[in-house]
């Protein structure tokens, strides 16, 4: 242990809480009564706890074309008592506890949407067309190709600009499709067996007769739909009057087949090809064969590769339904997030906050290390307990968690797209239309049989680590339940409000206590489950786990106690004792900080650790 | 049963009337969109003189989306896997419509006479592969001696 002394000290206004190096005295995160503090309603912080985090740690770097419309934030500039009553202590804290140099850096990031980031990518191929000189549709294409990697596009684009046009399918080659084919490795394979397809359509004699000349490209041949009577269709066998589609290549196909063919893969984002050749569609070519702008889908797609593609500066925002993704402009200081156990966590314009490394809701005083392996465990041991997390797995590829909704194994993963099995975490491709089984199962069930039995030298020591795990499992899980129910009280708090409008008279912004206590309530519950995470994993004999679960029990008590008076439907009652809201409020907020701060101390000493 | 597309149909009455040399595919009756293969190991390689079963079908989104093939009898070769799974760049990604089973079939054909170990599908086949490419082969014939049909 290090000998140096600090205290955890907050001014009058905040818990004191003080302990000093050796020996941790029980009582030293023990704190006054609110009252005894004398919080009054002025010193109390609007706020709940996490924002003042990120307003301290994490401040958003708010770009100009962001579309942050978050109320709470702007609340705290206009917040008189931000300066004072809270900012403040947190860094004293820091500084008089000497945690390595005490802080993290800003984390730097925006919410976007796939849709903004298309705009973006847009303003780019604006830069880009005088040095190009091509049409801006063709850059799109470009940049489609380079995952939108403009650096790396324009360094392959000064060498060999005429080839890269024709390899990525922009322009045909002069004269024969299939020789500009042939320099581009895995294609060729397909064409020279396009090439040399025995048609097997009955007008085979004509298809022979033109094998030669299929490939000359006419100068005048146009990108565009047609109308022939009696056209043979070499992709459905069918002879129809239909309006056909051909790019200069003249593989002419008919519209629906052409629709069909294209319907399919507007979801992969990748660059549409004639089915024929490596021709590429451009975007108004796909507008055209649709019948309606259906690029854009294409464009939106890609752009979700992208964003894949760069999961760790992109990651998608975890909550059912929102589509928001945070962009985190320098991941540079993530190790230092993680060297302090500190966790990133970011919120999304919908305001749903999560950590930008592991995806979980925040998950402090854990850091992202005891939040998985915490999970883990609860998945392998708790099958039997019925809980949400046993619904939840790690990407393979991203280490996100996702839930799995529903009995399908076909997995995509909320943040990197990766499709994989559930069962045996492999890639999905492989396993078709389920027309192959997952045949991994099996092996799965053998090896955990043999690890249980390799695993019982005493069967005593595995029963009590169990009961121990059960115990604190069973203490998340009711936190877990409890803070859904306080959610759904959350969902009501705006009709309070009103009530609060309408039957008294009173201001939307006064009856915006009520707003406050639930978010601080949610708060405080949450970190207060989390800390039995960081609980089982601790040292239970060292001093600071015993401090540590008795500001458990502290915030325990003060979450409990706000809750019962978020209880009170009586619009009288709840503006007589607004005061008692303010206190109480402020009591968890103050408590949750102290658990928090008290769970990384036991995280940096590494008292508590994952195995 | 739905009707076949004609698509289906023609390729069908093709592959019966004028058969790729060394590849047999036959509808299963009950289940047109079912096909039973043989394949011959192509000469000069170490599927040799070995015929090998393989079970092809064509997916509903047929011929947007491509046939699912799969080795029946067990083959020793770094781009199939112990489950008959094969990679072929073709049967995924590089799918196109104007593919046809017959242009599949002479692709697998060909894959058997040049494997490609530096995409595998089976990993320690093609480890070996690498290390140790006549021992491999050596390995590929005794398979083919012990599962494949032999070609009289
Ligand atoms: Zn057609
Ligand atoms: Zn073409
Ligand atoms: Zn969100
Ligand atoms: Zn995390
Ligand atoms: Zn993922
Ligand atoms: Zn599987």
């Amino acid at each position: 242990m290090e000998g140096y002394a600090y205290e955890y000290s907050h001014d009058s206004s905040m818990d004191s809480i003080t302990f000093s190096d050796t020996e941790y005295p029980r009582n030293s995160y023990e704190n006054k009564n609110p009252k005894e503090r004398g919080i009054s309603k002025d010193k109390l912080i609007k706020n709940t706890i996490v924002d003042h985090v990120l307003t301290q740690e994490s401040e958003f770097d708010i770009d100009d074309n962001l579309l942050y419309s978050d109320d709470e934030y702007d609340e705290d500039y206009d917040d008189p008592y931000m300066n004072s009553s809270f900012i403040e202590p947190i860094s004293t804290i820091k500084e008089r506890k000497g945690l390595s140099k005490g802080s993290v850096p800003n984390l730097k990031y925006e919410c976007l949407t796939t849709q903004n980031i298309f705009e973006n990518m847009l303003a780019k191929v604006h830069h880009l067309q005088p040095i190009f000189n091509i049409p801006p549709e063709d850059i799109l294409i470009l940049l489609q190709h380079y995952d939108w990697n403009e650096e790396r596009l324009l360094e392959v684009w000064t060498d060999r600009m005429d080839d890269l046009l024709i390899e990525i399918g922009i322009n045909p080659s002069s004269g024969n499709i299939s020789s500009s084919i042939n320099g581009n490795g895995q294609m060729r394979s397909i064409s020279d067996i396009i090439e040399n397809k025995n048609s097997y359509c009955n007008n085979q004699t004509e298809t022979n007769k033109d094998e030669n000349e299929e490939y000359q490209i006419p100068n005048t041949r146009t990108r565009d739909i047609s109308f022939k009577n009696n056209f043979f269709c070499t992709i459905c066998c069918e002879e129809k009057s239909t309006e056909t589609f051909s790019l200069e290549c003249n593989h002419e196909y008919c519209i629906s087949c052409y629709r069909h063919y294209i319907e399919d893969k507007l979801y992969t984002g990748n660059i549409i090809n004639c089915m024929g050749c490596t021709l590429a569609l451009k975007n108004d070519d796909i507008d055209k064969i649709m019948g309606h702008p259906s690029s854009t889908k294409l464009m939106l797609s890609s752009i979700k590769s992208f964003v894949s593609k760069h999961n760790r500066n992109y990651k998608w925002c975890p909550f059912a339904d929102c589509n928001c993704i945070i962009h985190l402009k320098d991941t540079s200081s993530l190790p230092e997030y993680s060297r302090l156990h500190y966790s990133p966590f970011v919120k999304c314009i919908n305001l749903h906050k999560f950590c930008f490394t592991c995806g979980f809701e925040i998950h402090a005083p854990a850091d992202c290390i005891i939040t998985n392996e915490w999970v883990k465990k609860a998945r392998v041991e708790s099958e039997n307990l019925n809980w949400v997390l046993s619904h939840t797995k790690e990407c393979p590829k991203c280490s996100v968690n996702i839930e799995k909704d529903g009995g399908c194994n076909h997995m995509v993963c909320s943040s990197c797209k990766y499709e994989f099995c559930w069962i045996c975490e492999g890639d999905w491709a492989p396993h078709g239309n389920s027309f192959y089984q997952c045949t991994l199962y099996k092996n799965d069930d053998n090896n955990n049989n043999n690890n249980n039995s390799t695993n019982t030298n005493s069967i005593t020591d595995v029963n009590k680590s169990l009961k121990k795990y059960t115990f604190y499992y069973k203490m998340f899980n009711e936190h877990e339940v409890s803070a859904k129910l306080d959610w759904k009280l959350g969902q009501n708090v705006g009709n309070k409000v009103k009530e609060l409008q309408e039957k008294l008279g009173i201001s939307w912004i006064e009856g915006q206590f009520l707003t406050d206590s639930i978010r601080m309530l949610n708060e405080g519950r949450t970190a207060l489950k989390w800390s039995f995470a960081v609980a089982f994993y601790s040292d239970a004999s060292h001093n600071l786990t015993k401090i540590f679960i008795d500001n458990q029990s502290l915030l325990s008590k003060a979450v409990e106690d706000l809750s019962e008076l978020l209880q009170i439907k009586d619009p009288e009652i709840i503006m007589k004792r607004k005061t008692d809201f303010y206190n109480k409020t402020g009591y968890v907020e103050n408590r949750t900080f102290a658990l928090m701060e008290c769970g990384r101390d036991l995280l940096c000493k590494g008292i508590c650790k994952a195995n | 049963m739905a009707s076949l597309p004609k698509r289906i149909i023609k390729e069908t009455e093709r592959l019966v009337s004028d058969p790729v040399p060394g590849i047999t595919a036959t509808p299963h009756e009950d289940n047109l969109r079912y096909f039973q293969v043989t394949i011959e190991g192509p000469a000069g390689s170490p599927y040799e003189n070995g015929i090998f079963d393989l079970e092809l079908y064509l997916p509903d989104e047929y011929p947007m989306e491509a046939p699912k093939v799969r080795f029946l009898t067990k083959i020793y070769h770094p781009n199939i896997d112990r489950l008959g799974r094969i990679c072929l760049d073709i049967l995924k990604t590089n799918w196109s419509p104007a593919l046809q089973i017959r242009t599949v079939l002479l692709s697998i054909q060909a894959l058997l006479a040049s494997p490609n170990p530096n995409d595998p599908l089976a990993n320690d086949v093609a480890e070996d592969w690498i290390k140790n490419e006549q021992g491999a082969k050596n390995k590929a014939r005794e398979w083919t001696e012990l599962y494949a049909h032999k070609k009289n």
